[in-house]
């Protein structure tokens, strides 16, 4: 691999804040021996900061500290270092330090984002969920616009079963970041999820109302990706719509044309799985389910 | 012009001893002044939690209003962050000093009594004597040495209106305006060396002294407006605007059934 392409990637990776580890470290490695700092200019600092990151999350201490020395020396005192730092140390010390390192530097630096959900993150890996959510609350009544924390308190309420916190999480990622289908697809099943079927089958024909907005003739391609899934809840609604009087707790009423979404629904997923092997296990069974209701 | 023909002769220790040294003190005292403004800035003030939830609390509800004609949350989920949001802004739960009492004076605080617009303020205070007081040693030395002197003849003609800009400080009518007279060339170093401290020093540099004649106060305290300003009132007025919004709301999924249906062709428009 050669150090141009390395550098490429390395800064797609960046701009996209993919956390692509392996190949993160791999390509970083080929940088730091190749001698890419110097050709990367001012940029070298935030590839230190993502290699340290990569180097941590696949284990490789030793190169993580070689980059955490180097930008330390840089830059003495800077909150985004010092955040990095306790990364590390929730790497190998217990919790409990990593804990009081965060809460040392939030007392020096009150507002401080990146050391507030480092510390959600550790109370939550601690199992300490009460405080982990009262914590990120407060965070996101300070500051509203992070899409990132309001998603992550929706996963918090879901693994705890609370689905209508979730939801409500949920509704606030929609708001701040409206543009985004996958948001509203895991509001669709969050909402089916807490038993607000109506609401989630709206959602999810949002969902495929927003994917193939752009798509001229949406009947002759085949659904891909997360498609497919929004289709598969949009039949599973429709199926318990027509059979069930399922009250919303929303008050969403029920979409009209019932049968109509149903049948179009069965036709985009055979689309996706008629043409398969016969031995195709999964397939088999995907259209046996589509052909009992 | 037939005074041409008498041509003035500038005697090249005019050129040597005045031209460049007002040239060059200039440009170093910019890039003097540029460094001496990085060493009085202090560090921005961090603000406690409670004023930047203050600050940002207008921000929720621009963003709920921003999509409100076609918004990707169902009626009861924005009834309900539109009612919430109303009536927080009306009891003021997201003022930094708490809810107002009722019978507080309704005047816009005083920034003079706020220690913190204060320290903005002196800051800025600090740069603009940064700025100024070299400005006005270097005008008092050229006017005491150089007064009435001729320094630079321009390479292209002028028309008289540049008479009083170029010949300042020598009151003669009959000069070719070609001619720039010492003070003058202060004055065109003053306003024409940004470009120059641009080149060395970078594009955010602090030597260039004409920017902080146009707006005194501004360049050392980006958020002293901010911070007169009246949270409570805004707030209330955010108020009225949730209410308009709310009366234009209306769900994106509203019909979304029958779209997709149209565009998978089960539906016809007529329908």
């Amino acid at each position: 691999m050669d150090l141009p392409s390395a550098l490429q990637k390395l800064s797609t990776f960046r701009a996209r804040s993919t956390r692509a580890s392996q190949e993160t470290f791999d390509k970083g490695l080929v940088v730091l021996k190749g001698n890419g700092l110097k050709k990367l200019g001012d940029e070298s600092w935030s590839f230190l900061e993502q290699l340290a990151l990569a180097a941590i999350d696949v284990g490789r201490l030793d190169i993580a500290d070689r980059c955490l020395q180097l930008l330390t020396d840089k830059f003495p005192g800077s909150p985004r270092v010092d955040c990095l730092n306790g990364v590390r140390k929730e790497v190998t010390e217990s919790p409990d330090a990593a804990l009081a390192y965060y809460n040392h530097l939030l007392d020096a630096d009150p507002v401080n984002v990146a050391f507030w959900k480092r510390k959600v993150s550790v109370l939550r890996r601690m199992g300490r969920i009460d405080e982990a959510v009262s914590e990120l609350v407060e965070l996101l009544d300070t500051y509203y616009t992070d899409v990132e924390g309001w998603l992550e308190l929706a996963d918090i309420y879901s693994s705890c079963r609370q689905y209508t916190s979730s939801l409500q999480s949920l509704a606030h990622v929609l708001l701040l970041a409206p543009q985004n289908p996958f948001h509203v697809l895991r509001f669709a099943e969050t909402a089916y999820t807490a038993g607000d079927v109506s609401l989630a089958m709206k959602s999810f024909l949002n969902v495929i109302d927003m994917a193939d907005a752009d798509e001229d003739a949406p009947l002759e391609q085949v659904p891909s990706g997360f498609t497919v899934r929004a289709w598969f809840g949009i039949k599973q609604c429709a199926r318990r719509l027509q059979r069930e009087r399922l009250v919303s707790p929303s008050q969403t009423p029920v979409p009209d044309h019932l049968q109509l979404l149903d049948e179009l629904a069965t036709e985009r997923l055979k689309t996706v799985y008629a043409g398969r092997d016969k031995s195709d296990k999964e397939a088999t069974e995907v259209l046996e389910w589509l052909a009992r209701g | 012009m037939s005074s041409n023909a008498v041509s003035l002769y500038l005697d090249p220790q005019i050129r040597d001893w005045v031209l460049f040294p007002i040239t060059l003190v200039m440009i170093l005292v910019g890039i003097l002044r540029h460094y001496v403004v990085i060493l009085l800035q202090s560090p921005p003030k961090k603000l406690p939690r409670a004023a930047i939830r203050e600050q940002r609390a207008l921000v929720r509800s621009q963003i709920l209003r921003a999509t409100s004609t076609n918004s990707p949350i169902s009626e009861s989920f924005y009834k309900s962050i539109s009612r919430n949001l109303s009536q927080a802004f009306e009891a003021g739960t997201y003022l930094k000093d708490g809810p107002p009492k009722a019978d507080a004076p309704s005047t816009p605080p005083n920034p003079l009594s706020d220690p913190n617009a204060m320290d903005g303020m002196m800051a800025g205070m600090k740069t603009q004597m940064v700025m100024m007081v070299p400005q006005m040693v270097i005008m008092g030395w050229i006017n005491f040495f150089f007064q009435g002197f001729v320094l630079i003849k321009l390479p292209f003609p002028l028309t008289l209106g540049f008479k009083s800009m170029l010949q300042r400080g020598i009151e003669t009518p009959d000069m070719d305006v070609r001619w720039v007279s010492s003070l003058s060339w202060y004055f065109l170093n003053f306003f024409g060396l940004n470009g120059l401290y641009r080149l060395i020093l970078g594009g955010d540099n602090a030597a260039d002294s004409t920017r902080d004649m146009t707006t005194p106060f501004a360049a050392g305290v980006p958020q002293a407006p901010g911070q007169a300003q009246d949270y409570n009132k805004l707030l209330k007025a955010e108020k009225d605007n949730l209410e308009l919004a709310e009366g234009l709301y209306s769900w994106v999924g509203k019909d979304v059934e029958q779209r997709v249906l149209r565009r998978y062709g089960k539906l016809h428009s007529s329908l």
